[in-house]
C-alpha cells in the first residue's frame, strides 16, 4: 500500500521569508490564530500567509489522494485529517468575516487611516468584501427609507450607528512568554492600580485592552 | 465556544492503541504516524484511535491516569484543597467521555472511572462557581486561573463574561461623557 | 405621542427573539415616514416664523420635534439593520436559496441586499487559495465516527471519503462518516438513526 507521493511531511514553508516552518508547525499556527480570533473582541491582524500555506497543503494533499486507489486505508486517514484542518481554517475565516460584518465602518475607517507600511488588518479579499458590504448596506438603507425622509435626515453616520468592538471585555488567556509588570487598572474608584507578573504557562482572566498588544505579538494565547 | 469544539481539540491528544492490522508509516500534514503492526502498541491522535476502534481495527490502551486508584487520590485531594489541583490531562473530562463512550470494553472498571471523574469535575465546578461569584462581587480586575481546563472555563465563559460586560456598561453609563460608540442620547 | 410607531417596529422584532424574520412592516414604516414629514413641515414653518417674527418661544418645540425626528430615524435604521442581520444569518443557515416563506417576509430592497450579499460572499470564497473554499460548509467540528442514517428521499449517487459511491435511495439505511452527512441531514435527505 503506497502513500500519496511526495507528502513526506517535511516540506519547509517560508513564513514571511524568514522562519522556516514544518507543516505541523504551520497547522499549530493556524490553530493559535483560530482561537485568538474566536475570543478576541476585535478583529486581529490577518494571517494571510498562514491561510495561503494551509490552503496549499490541503490542495496538494487532495490532489495526491485523487491518484490513490479506492478503499485505501491510508487515504481515509488523510481525508479525516484534511477534514479537521479544513474545519479550523473555515471556522477561522468565518470568525473574521463575522467581525468584519459586525464592525465594518470602524474596520474600514482604520484601514483608511493606516499609515503606509503599517500592516493591514484585512487581507485583500476581506478588504474587497468589507467595501462591498458597506456599499450594499448603505445603498439599502437609502433605497428603503432614508431617501423618503426629510432632506436633512437622509444620511446615517455608520460610524456612530454601528457599535464598536468593546476592548474592555474580559478574556481568558494562557501566557506563552513570561511577562513582567503588567498594569492592572482599578475597576472602581476605591481600588488602586497594581502590577502583576505573568509566568509562562499560567492562565489569567483580565481585560482584553490590557493585553491586546501581547495577543498580536504572540506572547499570550487567548483561551 | 461550542463544547464540540473543545472536544475537537481534545481529540488531538495522543493515546496508545494496539492495532490488529499492518500498515506502513503514514505521513500526515500534522506529523508522522505508525508504522502499524498487529499487537504492537503505537501512539495515535484520539480522533484516529476512535475511528479505528469503531471499525474494530484496534484496542485502545487507556491513559495511565485513567485508573481507579489514581483517580480516587485525585478526588480526595481536590475535595481537601481550596485551590484547583493539577489535573492529569488538560482534557481529562472530554477524554474520559470519548473513551468511555466508544471504547468502554478496553477500559477496566469503566463505570467506577466515570463516577470518579464526574466527582472530580463536580468538585471543581463548585469551586469555580464560588470563585466567579467572588470575582464579580469584589469587582476584581484580574484573576489567576492556573490548572483550570478549557472545558471548565467554557462552562462559565459566556455567563461570566456577559455579566462582567453588562456591569461594565452599567458602571460606565454612570459617568458622563463615556458613551463613546454606545447608545446615543435621543 | 410621537415616535410610538417607531418603538412598535422595534418591539415587533424583539418579540421574535430567536432570529426569526417577521413580515416586513411596510405599513408601519410608511406611518413613521408620514409622521416625520409632518414634524418636518411644522418645524419648517415654525423656524420661518421664529426667524421673521422673532418668536423665540417657538424654539423649544422646534427642538422637541427635531429630537423626535432623530429618534424616528434612529429607530427605523435600527429596525432595518436588525432585519439585515437576521437575513444574513439565514444565508448561513439555509444556503444561498432561501425558503419561500422567508422570502415572502422580505421587501424588494431586502431581496436586493440579500442577492448582493450572496454575490460578495461567493466572490470572497472563490478568492481563497487557488480553487476557493466554501466556508459555509464545515460548520461543526468533523467527527471521525460513523453513524447509521436512513434516507428520507431519493437523492442519487453519493461519494464517500474513500471514493466509494453509494446510492441514496428512499428508505435505504447506510453506515456513513458522520461529517459527510451533516449537510444532507440539514437538507432533510438523511436522518440519523439512533440505535
Amino acid at each position: 500500500m503506497s502513500d500519496p507521493p511526495s507528502d513526506d511531511g517535511s516540506d519547509a514553508i517560508h513564513d514571511d521569508g524568514q522562519d522556516v516552518m514544518t507543516p505541523a508547525e504551520l497547522i499549530a499556527k493556524l490553530e493559535e490564530a483560530w482561537l485568538n480570533e474566536k475570543f478576541s473582541p476585535e478583529l486581529l491582524e490577518n494571517r494571510s500567509e498562514v491561510v495561503e500555506c494551509v490552503m496549499e497543503q490541503l490542495t496538494h494533499m487532495e490532489a495526491n489522494l485523487q491518484r490513490v486507489k479506492k478503499g485505501d486505508a491510508k487515504a481515509s486517514m488523510h481525508r479525516m485529517e484534511i477534514d479537521r484542518i479544513r474545519f479550523v481554517l473555515s471556522s477561522y475565516l468565518r470568525s473574521r468575516l463575522q467581525k468584519i460584518e459586525r464592525f465594518f465602518p470602524h474596520i474600514l475607517e482604520r484601514e483608511k487611516s493606516r499609515g503606509e507600511g503599517d500592516p493591514s488588518l484585512l487581507s485583500p479579499e476581506e478588504f474587497a468584501f468589507a467595501k462591498e458590504y458597506h456599499a450594499n448596506t448603505e445603498t439599502y438603507l437609502k433605497a428603503v427609507a432614508l431617501k423618503r425622509m426629510p432632506p436633512n435626515l437622509q444620511t446615517v453616520d455608520m460610524l456612530k450607528a454601528v457599535p464598536e468592538p468593546c476592548l474592555d471585555s474580559f478574556v481568558f488567556l494562557r501566557v506563552k512568554e513570561r511577562q513582567e509588570n503588567i498594569l492592572i487598572e482599578p475597576e472602581t474608584d476605591d481600588q488602586r492600580e497594581y502590577v502583576v507578573d505573568m509566568e509562562e504557562g499560567s492562565q489569567h482572566l483580565m481585560r482584553y485592552r490590557t493585553i491586546a498588544p501581547l495577543v498580536s505579538s504572540g506572547a499570550v494565547q487567548l483561551i | 465556544m461550542d463544547p464540540s469544539e473543545v472536544e475537537f481539540l481534545a481529540e488531538k491528544e495522543t493515546v496508545k492503541i494496539i492495532p490488529n492490522f499492518s500498515l506502513d508509516k503514514i505521513y500526515l500534514i500534522g506529523g508522522d504516524l505508525g508504522p502499524f503492526n498487529p499487537g504492537l502498541p503505537v501512539d495515535v491522535p484520539v480522533w484516529l484511535a476512535l475511528n479505528l476502534k469503531q471499525r474494530q481495527k484496534c484496542r485502545i490502551v487507556p491513559p495511565e491516569w485513567m485508573d481507579v486508584e489514581k483517580l480516587e487520590e485525585m478526588r480526595e485531594l481536590e475535595r481537601k484543597e481550596d485551590m484547583f489541583t493539577p489535573v492529569p490531562s488538560p482534557y481529562y473530562m472530554e477524554l474520559t467521555k470519548l473513551l468511555l463512550n466508544h471504547a468502554s470494553d478496553n477500559i477496566p472498571k469503566a463505570d467506577d472511572i466515570r463516577t470518579l471523574v464526574k466527582d472530580i469535575w463536580d468538585t471543581r465546578i463548585a469551586k469555580l462557581r464560588l470563585s466567579a461569584d467572588s470575582f464579580i462581587s469584589q469587582q476584581e480586575a484580574h484573576a489567576k486561573l492556573d490548572n483550570l481546563t478549557l472545558m471548565e472555563i467554557n462552562t462559565i465563559r459566556s455567563f461570566l463574561l456577559d455579566s462582567l460586560n453588562c456591569m461594565y456598561k452599567l458602571r460606565s453609563n454612570l459617568q458622563p461623557g463615556s458613551s463613546k460608540g454606545q447608545a446615543m442620547d435621543y | 405621542m410621537f415616535c410610538e410607531k417607531a418603538i412598535e417596529l422595534i418591539r415587533e422584532l424583539q418579540r421574535m427573539s430567536d432570529g426569526q424574520l417577521p413580515a416586513f412592516n411596510e405599513d408601519g414604516l410608511r406611518q413613521i415616514l408620514q409622521e416625520m414629514e409632518s414634524l418636518y413641515e411644522q418645524n419648517q414653518s415654525d423656524v420661518n416664523e421664529a426667524k421673521s417674527d422673532g418668536r423665540a418661544e417657538l424654539i423649544p418645540s422646534i427642538k422637541l420635534r427635531h429630537c423626535c425626528l432623530l429618534r424616528n430615524q434612529r429607530c427605523v435604521a435600527a429596525y432595518l439593520y436588525d432585519r439585515l442581520l437576521r437575513i444574513r444569518a439565514l444565508r448561513w443557515e439555509y444556503g444561498s436559496v432561501l425558503p419561500a416563506n422567508v422570502r415572502f417576509h422580505m421587501c424588494a430592497e431586502e431581496l436586493q441586499w440579500f442577492s448582493q450579499y450572496k454575490k460578495s460572499l461567493a466572490s470572497f470564497m472563490r478568492s481563497l487559495g487557488a480553487d476557493g473554499l466554501d466556508i459555509t460548509q464545515d460548520m461543526k467540528p468533523p467527527k471521525s465516527l460513523y453513524i447509521e442514517v436512513r434516507c428520507l428521499k431519493d437523492h442519487g449517487e453519493f461519494e464517500i471519503d474513500d471514493g466509494t459511491v453509494i446510492l441514496l435511495k428512499k428508505n435505504s439505511q447506510h453506515f456513513l462518516p458522520r461529517w459527510k452527512c451533516e449537510q444532507l441531514i440539514r437538507q432533510g435527505v438523511l436522518e440519523h438513526v439512533m440505535s
